[in-house]
């Protein structure tokens, strides 16, 4: 299956473009190491900024892998980055949730990120897991224990998304404890971490400092800075994709220039802007369109790419959530995804809710399902069995090949949506939404999760009771 | 130009949001001897104020709002030197800044425009203000509101690690606080004991002006 959005000579275009960015206004930043790094192969100093010869960026480009693997706790889970899957992420970072028994939004808890993951865990089309933020937990620790709840409530790999280098430390010892040891992660990572430098083409000291410690430390790294069309971006969609490109690029760059090979995604998240209200909108066609560039370009240089696509404008998990999630994430997987992350959220990737992640495990179910393409074959042509059932004057539903291939699973089933006759729809004539809402209750309520070993429990809370002596001095 | 016309046209090109005209007709108005604050009273802010019900009514959007904004600006810059021993009426002075360890600015700079041409004095302090430099400029510029904006929602507990040590500092009373950013939102507001909270920028002129208006 190959949908394009851009032609050849297109696509060349764009990308001469953002090397024109990267050579004429480049990057800023204030971490030395990320200044000395570029530097010392053959970035310039022009002003306060650091501009970039073709030379380093061919050469960088050249030793991106276009793929790797991503593993679970569990040996079933086996993710291969790079062979354009269309996996499935949850939302990183959403400081609000819709409660799952009243439906109003309200602070998420610690508790909601046992009980998401649980149920992220339990959805077959929901393959990455990244955490929701608790508002319930001291903010000094939070991504130690948002890794250790995590990996407490799924096998499933994972995506966490840090700001600064300060928790990378626990994240990575947790990380070791439950695949194993320090070698065991490096053969088998657990987990891709993203780090989110600022738009237009800033690598603020913290985002730099962390993404290069997440490449030292073997990890799958994601760069992901988020820009708005017309604020922190052009207004031309193209215009942005052009820059994010750039700014993505320069963070592959840094990664590749430190240690070549270093496994990465481009994790583009091209957003807009409301030019009444000032929101951000991760909304559609615009998110869509944008994500899928992206993901040509990322073709382009043979580098992974991982958007955000399961989102929408909509406050809740209902029919307008449906076609922005449906619309992003398919446009974003027709032209090669090997991650569609924001599953699970509303309004432009602020909320989690429950019912909405159910929701996207069945449109995460048809998108994977559509990108698997359709077979052309002589026996799935069946032009035998077109004359066989007319010569016989029958139907299809006797023959055997319907049998066989209906067993195949040609036909794509819903784990979600309804398909009853009117009849027997009318006796609850529940909505998607609510239904949605009932499987996750039931989900959470019997799911069960492949435990982490009592030795690697005790390990994890000394893990903790470290950071919080650190970071928070208790 | 007669006087009217130049005057008209200043109004128009602010409205049109052209800084390089209303820098020319700022200057021919000067050159004229036309009074500094006639020109900002009866040009400038009359355009600036048909920017603001234009973007009201739904026919201007947020780059109208603040391509006529920074016309505007260009033309007060020019007169500012004239302007010595005359002051411009302003509705109330505005602190803003974003909080230490976050870098986005976009939202903060939009109220800031928003404030600015509905009448205010607005000091931006930038971004990765920490807290005892927001207290160190509240004691000098002695502001009527501060405006305290975070994105990420690591940083967004920095609000309320100011307000505790405004309130630490005996300063809490004598100034207004409003908070914003993607992430934020009344509880939060409240929870923390902020005066005020908008989910946008024209919303938050209005909370401003209530603000100022209540103190």
């Amino acid at each position: 299956m190959k949908f394009e959005l851009f032609s050849q000579a297109e696509l060349l275009q764009i990308h001469e473009a953002t090397v024109e960015i990267l050579k004429r206004v480049g990057i800023h930043t204030t971490s030395p190491r990320f200044k000395v790094l570029l530097m010392d192969h053959g970035c310039q100093e022009q002003g306060d900024r650091i501009v970039f010869t073709e030379d380093v960026i061919a050469k960088a480009l050249k030793t991106v892998p276009a793929s790797f693997k991503l593993y679970g706790r569990k040996d079933s889970h086996v993710l291969e980055i790079g062979q354009k899957r269309a996996y499935c992420q949850t939302c990183v970072g959403t400081p609000s949730m819709m409660d799952l028994e009243t439906g109003e939004k309200r602070d998420a808890t610690v508790e909601d990120l046992e009980e998401y993951t649980r149920l992220a865990d339990a959805l077959d089309y929901v393959n990455i897991i990244s955490p929701i933020f608790p508002r319930d937990v001291p903010q000094e620790i939070i991504l130690t224990i948002e890794t250790a709840t995590l990996l407490r409530n799924t096998s499933k790999p994972l995506s966490i998304c840090v700001e600064s280098a300060r928790e990378l430390p626990y994240i990575l010892e947790l990380l070791h404890l439950a695949a194993g040891g320090e070698e065991a992660l490096h053969a088998k990572p657990i987990a891709t971490i993203p780090v989110s430098p600022l738009s237009p083409l800033e690598y603020g000291f913290d985002p730099a400092e962390a993404l290069l410690d997440v490449v030292e430390a073997g990890l799958p790294l994601g760069v992901e800075p988020c820009p708005m069309m017309g604020s922190t971006g052009p207004m031309t969609l193209i215009g942005t994709v052009a820059q994010h490109n750039a700014e993505i690029l320069a963070g592959v760059i840094a990664a590749q220039l430190l240690k070549p090979g270093a496994p990465l995604t481009m994790s583009s998240r091209a957003t807009f802007m409301d030019m009444r209200s000032g929101v951000g909108l991760w909304a559609m066609p615009e998110m869509g369109l944008a994500g899928a560039a992206m993901n040509q370009l990322g073709s382009y240089y043979n580098i992974p790419v991982a958007p955000g696509g399961y989102c929408g404008a909509s406050k809740v998990a209902d029919a307008q959530s449906g076609y922005e999630h449906l619309y992003n994430a398919m446009m974003e997987a027709l032209v090669g995804s090997d991650i569609i992350g924001s599953a699970g959220s509303l309004d432009n990737a602020l909320t989690s809710c429950y019912a909405m992640l159910v929701m996207d495990n069945e449109i995460s179910s048809v998108v994977q399902r559509t990108i698997k393409g359709v077979e052309v074959d002589e026996d799935k042509l069946a032009v035998d069995v077109v004359a066989e059932v007319i010569a016989s004057h029958g139907n299809f539903l006797a023959h055997k090949h319907t049998r066989k291939y209906l067993r195949a699973g040609e036909l794509w089933v819903p784990p979600l949506g309804d398909r009853q006759t009117f009849e027997k729809w009318a006796i609850n004539s529940e909505k998607v939404e609510d239904k949605a809402r009932r499987i996750a209750k039931e989900l959470i309520a019997t799911h069960q999760v492949l435990p982490l070993s009592p030795e690697v429990e005790a390990e994890f809370d000394k893990v903790i009771a470290r950071a919080r002596h650190i970071e928070m001095g208790e | 130009m007669s006087r009217e016309e130049i005057l008209t046209g200043l109004t128009e090109a602010v409205i049109e949001g052209d800084d390089g005209l209303v820098v020319e007709l700022t200057q021919k108005a000067a050159d004229a001897g036309i009074e500094p604050l006639v020109i900002i009273n009866e040009a400038l802010t009359k355009g600036i104020r048909i920017v603001g019900q234009y973007f009201g009514s739904g026919q201007y959007f947020l780059p109208d709002l603040l391509l006529g904004a920074k016309a505007m600006d260009a033309g007060v810059k020019l007169l500012e030197p004239l302007l010595l021993g005359t002051s411009r009426e302003f509705y109330g002075k505005v602190l803003m800044g974003t909080v230490q360890g976050d870098l986005h600015e976009i939202g903060k700079n939009i109220v800031g425009m928003m404030l600015k041409t509905s009448g205010f004095e607005v000091i931006d302090l930038g971004v990765d203000v920490p807290a005892s430099k927001f207290i160190d400029k509240i004691k000098e510029l002695k502001p009527n509101v501060i405006g305290i904006s975070a994105l990420l929602t690591t940083t967004i507990g920095r609000q309320k690690e100011i307000i505790e040590v405004l309130t630490e500092e005996g300063l809490r009373d004598q100034v207004k606080i409003m908070i914003g950013g993607a992430p934020i939102n009344q509880a939060w507001a409240e929870k923390i004991g902020a005066d005020g909270y908008a989910e946008d920028a024209i919303t938050a002129v209005e909370v401003c002006k209530k603000l100022v208006a209540s103190a």
